[in-house]
């Protein structure tokens, strides 16, 4: 391997050298300067590959031939080698970036960059505390330098505020030294953690000022105003090296440092981390600028990885991977990101929608924003699972908690900040790209996915679970990213044969249980899948996040540990999120989706891991296995986490907008298909853990409540829609209210009952979400009033409604019918009575907008501007007829399903299953028999049928408008359709109940978030005077907690 | 109970008795009701004239197949909910088709009917239809609340869903019937009766008085004449799962005629006491009066 001294070396010598380049030519200065960097890159590459692959051990080079003390070491470490080759490469791309404006500036400036890598490396590698002062000294100089590459006027006072502060470090840094020599007399890192400069006479305040001169070059909140300023002024590929090269190897610094400072600096180290990370994700919330959000975010990740650091104490050996993880995920992401911001004009977040000319750069800036997120499978996701296992295990839930907030906060702004990249009004200007800042963006993206491989790799060697990357469900929806170029035809006919070969290929490893939901998720998306025929084109972007979607439902289904379910769990939701977002009008509904489905993804999170105490493996079946006082908060924590999937009450404002703008067939996906993950996941929580007691409160018992709830109040908003696929939407909270009820029951047929709506609520609110889409496809509108009459000229659609709402309002002979059976004898089966009440007030009102809905579409008067439609797409057709069908045979023979799972159910609930006699079906108290009813009102309707017929052959089918209307003809259908507001008494009398509390609620949460945001602009005033006041009061807070006076 | 052929023709036997009661009972208390308004009233065979009529009527339009269809649901559902609950118990001959399913099955029933008929209604394009349909709806939903508390009380108390099984807890003596032993649930669900059988305060739905409103608004000649027929067995289908559930049931038909009469006169009587709510305030009625019995009932049961 070659030496470490090198990497220094080189940048030295190359920088040396381009002072005798003739300065006019600057392609020579340029190569030399690439040279070098990949030179250093190199040698730090070979160095992790040792380490990687040749069991190579840490090395110490010496210098001045002597050993430390007396003379400087540098040690190549795992460690070492990564950092120093993120350093190097970030200066590599970032030079290849500043091609342009290098040339321009010439190689004084190739110079300074060099000389930058070159200290951060320096920084990195040494193992002296003056040495690294050195290099410190040089990071900042140089730093300053790179400050003037930038048009911006105001980097100028920037880089002055940022010498000002650097230098008060410096002066801090400097005279820890003097006292650290003084108390220990020697300067070597490990010589010092070896004399415990803590116990020494001084030590403590000399630690004290080196600590604070470095940790305070993290920005710490509140003093990191002055680089807010820089990073905001700066030239982005300068932030870029400022954000991932100088924060990782003052991370690293800062990691040296605790190992002199010793346990007791932890807790410090830990506080100024979650209070930077909280802060700074707080103060992002309301920024408008780019490159400054960027900033933000950066002191915030810088925040986070200071924790960790502070909690090395109980993260033990697992410290490099969750720090490494999170360290290389912000890195990549920041240098990412600052290098796209370079290729727009526009400062303002909603600039960014330019990108959509460019789907390569959407990709890139995607997997930099779930890189920082922390979602599956990049490296922080594996870190993030990691650490908040062991912070659980150890019992430290409020840091834990407001790591999760923070967390939330920040995925919360970079998915908005992703809405408008996709749904707002791009600026005229192009993207500006030459293939020199356009070849490092995707290298990094390139970059990110290898890491998550490395990452998935190494949780699998280290903690043995599943390397994310290698499940075949996501890697056939990843190949869809490489499929772009073909028709949709064709990446849809591929997306139905994976699912079904998928299925085909597992439908033996399903007990009936999960194989409802196999057959939900894989056929049935199939079935939904038959509707994206009617799209022509390319239609990019829809096939990869479908797939992604569905790859989460079908791992989750498949997963057997916490990790892989809560890693499904989390694809399925970002999958969802980028279909959602595909509506016209979904921005701020699917934002409002992610933040609640990734709050309750964290809930999720933390369930698991308090359930686990910190054991690397917990299967999902030990849940039950838990005991008091743990189970009932571990449960709490999951309960309410699957109830934000489910769109319980109180956390379901995010439903009705999310399914309602949808693309027509991405509706049904994420209703009929999607709220069931939330059932299974509830499902699954009441199998293993039964029924818990909080505080003597039966917390199933709350959840009939909410169950109850959400029926009752899902089904009354519903009515008051007028928009047809919101009235869908609310309906379905209410529809998954009912569910929630009949798990809830925790009895049999209860189950039954919640499985059988399982099974009808895909088939037809998939069906009715169908017919509302292709309805409103042709009307150009999905305000109900506005259509009326479409019955002749949409039969096929209106049938498909007609036995819809006939199966959802459970008027038999249709299958919902059996639902309300099994129904009525799960409750009376139960020993609660209260919430039955309410759950009876909700039944009724249902009639009331299935029948607007059917209503004020195909009935009424027809409207003039519609009377050339024709019937929706055959594709969207096509899998409605099929619904149909099924709807029909389910209720001839509800047997073929409910059958084995009633057998199935008698493991969990051995009490109160059905009998099944022959057609007849029976229970403890009653008996329903579908094949006869289906015949007797079969025969009876036929029989006054025919007698209508013959009594009434004559019929003469008259004109639209000729009605009894006191001898006039109402020749206007806007005026005589009775459909705005259709039931008005109702709001009269129960309005009161549809008030938008949650929604309320929730503005206000978000509404305090902001504003709290806000006060960074009071903070950060943008004066060096400030931000120096800032800097001494940081000090002196930090000096009096930590001495304690 | 397993199906046998000679079902059908008592079952219509049934039908048959029904619907003749139906269009005489229908008079009568149309009947008794002018006479407390002190009016005459319409002779007690004036249904089947107005069969005749309507069946008679040469005019005959149509505004498409859900409106051919309204008419033809509507009276399924009347006939339906008869033939699906045992009319006379003990006796094989009229425990017509009860087999198919127990109380439940009858009481989602009643919406297979509702619901066809408001479709047929709205293909009419009429107004006021679609009005009397956002009427009816709204008022029902709440109107069935405390029924259906009350059904869940007597379900719970007798601990089954069997029509026939309900009525034979009840048998021996007067005091057994579940007036006596369930009161706050037969009265919650004689208090939501009123609202199902359109008559005042809760007959805003159709406002039979004064202007051509509700679902019927459309309909003439034979579809009227089949709705009329509906007219006849709905009311009494339904006075049957009452007099069942709550009133011992009746073992021999002129049991079944008194009984049903009285069920039906409380109507009437509550009926021309009392002026016509508005649709919001017959809610509010039934959420503040009606409902917290059934409530009750369900918690004390």
């Amino acid at each position: 391997m070659v030496n470490a001294l090198y990497i220094v070396v080189v940048a030295l010598a190359a920088a040396f050298l381009l002072g005798f380049v003739n300065p006019l030519r600057r392609g020579v200065a340029y190569a030399i300067t690439l040279a070098a960097l990949a030179l250093m890159s190199w040698i730090s590459a070979g160095w992790v590959w040792a380490f990687a692959f040749n069991h190579a051990t840490t090395v110490d080079f010496l210098t001045g031939g002597a050993p430390p003390p007396f003379a400087i070491n540098f040690r190549m470490g795992l460690p070492e080698a990564t950092l120093t080759l993120l350093v190097s490469l970030t200066g590599l791309l970032s030079a290849l970036y500043l091609k342009d404006v290098l040339f321009k500036l010439g190689h004084r400036a190739m110079a300074v960059l060099l000389v930058a890598v070159m200290a951060l490396s320096g920084i990195i590698l040494t193992r002296d505390l003056f040495n690294m002062f050195v290099f410190f000294e040089l990071a900042i100089i140089s730093t300053a330098g790179l400050m003037l590459l930038s048009d911006d006027a105001r980097a100028l006072a920037a880089g002055f505020k940022y010498l000002i502060i650097s230098q008060m470090l410096s002066i801090f840094f400097l005279v820890g030294i003097i006292f650290a020599y003084h108390a220990t007399g020697t300067l070597n890192i490990d010589g010092l953690a070896a004399a415990s400069l803590g116990l020494k006479a001084g030590g403590a305040i000399a630690f004290f000022f080196l600590f604070i001169a470095v940790v305070a070059e993290l920005k710490p909140f509140p003093a990191n105003g002055w680089a807010l300023d820089l990073y905001e002024s700066a030239h982005p590929a300068f932030s870029a090296i400022f954000s991932a090269a100088t924060s990782s190897a003052v991370i690293y610094a800062v990691d040296k440092l605790l190992l002199i400072g010793g346990a007791e600096w932890l807790p410090m180290a830990t506080g100024i981390g979650i209070i930077t990370f909280l802060a700074a994700n707080l103060f992002a919330l309301p920024q408008t600028n780019d490159r400054r959000l960027l900033g933000y975010s950066s002191i915030a990740q810088t925040g986070l990885i200071l924790v960790v650091l502070g909690q090395r104490d109980i993260l033990g050996d697992s410290v490099l991977f969750i720090a490494g993880g999170l360290l290389l995920s912000h890195a990549i992401a920041k240098a990412g990101l600052y290098w796209i911001s370079g290729l727009i004009e526009g400062r303002e977040l909603p600039d960014w929608a330019v990108l959509r000319s460019r789907p390569l750069l959407i990709f890139a800036f995607v997997t930099f924003i779930a890189m920082l997120s922390g979602l599956p499978p990049f490296p922080s996701f594996y870190a993030k699972w990691e650490m908040v296992h062991i912070l659980a295990g150890e019992g430290r839930i409020a840091l834990l908690a407001l790591i999760l907030i923070g967390l939330l906060i920040e995925a919360g702004y970079l998915f908005r900040w992703f809405g408008y990249i996709m749904k707002r009004e791009g600026s005229a200007q192009a993207v500006n790209c030459s293939p020199f800042q356009y070849a490092p963006v995707l290298a990094t993206a390139l970059g990110a996915w290898a890491l998550a491989y490395v990452w998935g790799e190494l949780s699998s060697q280290y903690f043995s679970r599943d390397n994310l990357l290698l499940a075949i469900p996501l890697l056939f929806a990843l190949v869809f990213l490489s499929l772009e170029w073909m028709s949709a035809w064709a990446k849809n006919t591929l997306a139905i044969a994976g699912l079904t070969l998928f299925f085909y290929l597992t439908y033996l490893e399903y007990d009936p249980l999960h194989m409802i939901f196999a057959i939900i998720f894989m056929i049935g998306g199939a079935v939904i899948f038959l509707a994206s025929y009617h799209v022509h084109g390319r239609r990019i972007g829809f096939y990869p996040s479908a797939m992604l979607m569905f790859a989460g439902l079908v791992l989750l289904i498949r997963a057997t540990d916490t990790f892989s379910f809560f890693a499904a769990w989390e694809l399925l939701t970002v999958g969802s999120y980028f279909l959602i977002l595909r509506g016209k009008h979904s921005e701020p509904h699917a934002l409002s989706y992610i933040i609640f489905s990734l709050g309750g993804a964290f809930l999720i999170l933390a369930g698991f891991a308090l359930a686990a105490q910190g054991a690397p493996q917990f299967n999902i079946a030990a849940l039950a296995e838990l005991t008091q006082p743990l189970a009932p908060w571990v449960f709490l924590l999951l309960a309410i986490g699957f109830m934000t999937k489910t769109a319980a009450i109180g956390l379901h404002i995010w439903l009705p907008g999310a399914h309602g703008e949808a693309e027509t067939d991405v509706s049904p996906m994420v209703s009929g298909i999607l709220l069931k993950a939330g059932l299974f996941g509830l499902i699954v929580l009441l199998m293993t853990m039964g029924k818990q007691q909080l505080y003597g409160v039966e917390l199933t018992y709350v959840m009939l409540w909410i169950g109850a709830l959400s029926a009752l109040l899902g089904n009354l908003m519903a009515i008051f829609q007028e928009d047809a696929k919101r009235l869908l939407a609310y309906s379905s909270i209410g529809q998954m209210g009912y569910a929630l009820f009949g798990l809830a029951l925790m009895n049999h047929l209860g189950w039954l009952m919640a499985l059988l709506f399982v099974i009808n609520h895909y088939i037809y609110k998939s069906m009715l979400f169908l017919s509302a889409g292709g309805v409103a496809k042709r009307t150009g509108t999905r305000d109900m009033y506005r259509m009326g009459g479409l019955i002749t000229l949409m039969p096929l659609s209106f049938i498909a409604t007609l036995i819809g709402i006939i199966a959802v309002s459970g008027v038999p002979p249709l299958s919902g019918f059996g639902g309300r059976w099994i129904f009525y004898n799960a409750i009376l089966s139960s020993e609660y009575r209260l919430p039955m009440v309410v759950i009876f007030l909700a039944g009724p009102i249902a009639f009331l907008y299935l029948f607007r809905l059917i209503h004020t579409i195909f009935l009424g008067q027809l409207k003039d501007e519609h009377r050339k439609l024709k019937e929706a797409p055959f594709w969207i057709i096509l899998p409605q007829m099929i619904y149909v069908a099924l709807l029909l045979i389910v209720a001839v023979a509800p047997g073929i399903v409910l059958r084995r799972v009633d057998a199935y159910l008698n493991q969990i609930f051995p009490e109160g299953g059905l009998g099944w006699a022959g057609t007849e079906i029976t229970s403890n108290y009653g008996y329903w028999n579908p094949v006869s009813i289906m015949i007797i009102v079969a025969v009876i309707f036929g029989t006054l049928f025919a007698w209508l017929l013959f009594v009434n052959r004559k019929a003469q089918k008259v004109k639209q408008f000729n009605i009894v209307f006191a001898a006039e003809r109402p020749y206007r259908p806007e005026t005589t359709h009775f459909a705005w507001n259709f039931f008005a008494p109702y709001r009269k009398a129960l309005g009161f109940l549809v008030q938008p509390f949650a929604t309320r609620f929730w503005e206000a949460v978000t509404n305090i978030l902001h504003t709290a945001g806000d006060l960074s602009r009071r903070l950060y005033n943008g004066n060096g005077q400030s931000y120096a006041f800032h800097l001494i009061g940081f000090v002196v807070i930090a000096y009096l907690m930590r001495m304690g006076v | 109970m397993p199906f046998d052929w000679m079902k059908i023709p008592y079952a219509l036997l049934t039908l048959f008795i029904v619907v003749n009661y139906g269009f005489l009972l229908n008079a009568l208390i149309q009947k008794i009701g002018a006479r407390a308004g002190r009016r005459y009233g319409i002779p007690i065979w004036q249904n089947y004239v107005d069969m005749i009529k309507n069946y008679g009527l040469r005019s005959s339009i149509t505004h498409g197949a859900m409106f051919y269809l309204g008419p033809v649901f509507r009276l399924s559902g009347g006939v339906g909910l008869l033939l699906f609950v045992p009319t006379i118990y003990g006796s094989y001959m009229f425990s017509n088709l009860s087999f198919a399913g127990d109380l439940i099955l009858a009481l989602y029933f009643i919406f297979f009917g509702t619901l066809g008929m408001a479709l047929g209604a709205g293909e009419s394009g009429h107004p006021h239809a679609a009005i009397g349909v956002s009427r009816g709806l709204a008022q029902v939903s709440t109107a069935e609340l405390p029924f259906a508390l009350a059904v869940f009380a007597v379900a719970l108390q007798y601990q089954t869903l069997s029509v026939t099984e309900i009525v034979a807890a009840q048998q021996g003596g007067i005091l057994n019937w579940t007036l006596f032993t369930n009161p706050l649930a037969v009265a919650a669900a004689m208090l939501g009766f009123l609202g199902s059988m359109m008559r005042p305060p809760f007959d805003v739905v159709i406002a039979p008085q004064e202007i051509p409103i509700g679902p019927p608004t459309e309909y003439h000649s034979s579809y009227l004449a089949l709705m009329q027929t509906n007219r006849a067995i709905f009311p009494i289908a339904k006075i049957v799962i009452y007099m069942n559930l709550f009133f011992g049931g009746a073992s021999d038909w002129p049991t079944f005629f008194f009984k049903v009469f009285l069920i039906y006169l409380w109507s009437a009587f509550v009926g021309v006491v009392f002026p016509r709510f508005r649709v919001e305030q017959s809610i509010r009625w039934f959420l503040i009066w009606a409902v917290p019995l059934g409530i009750l009932s369900i918690v004390l049961v």
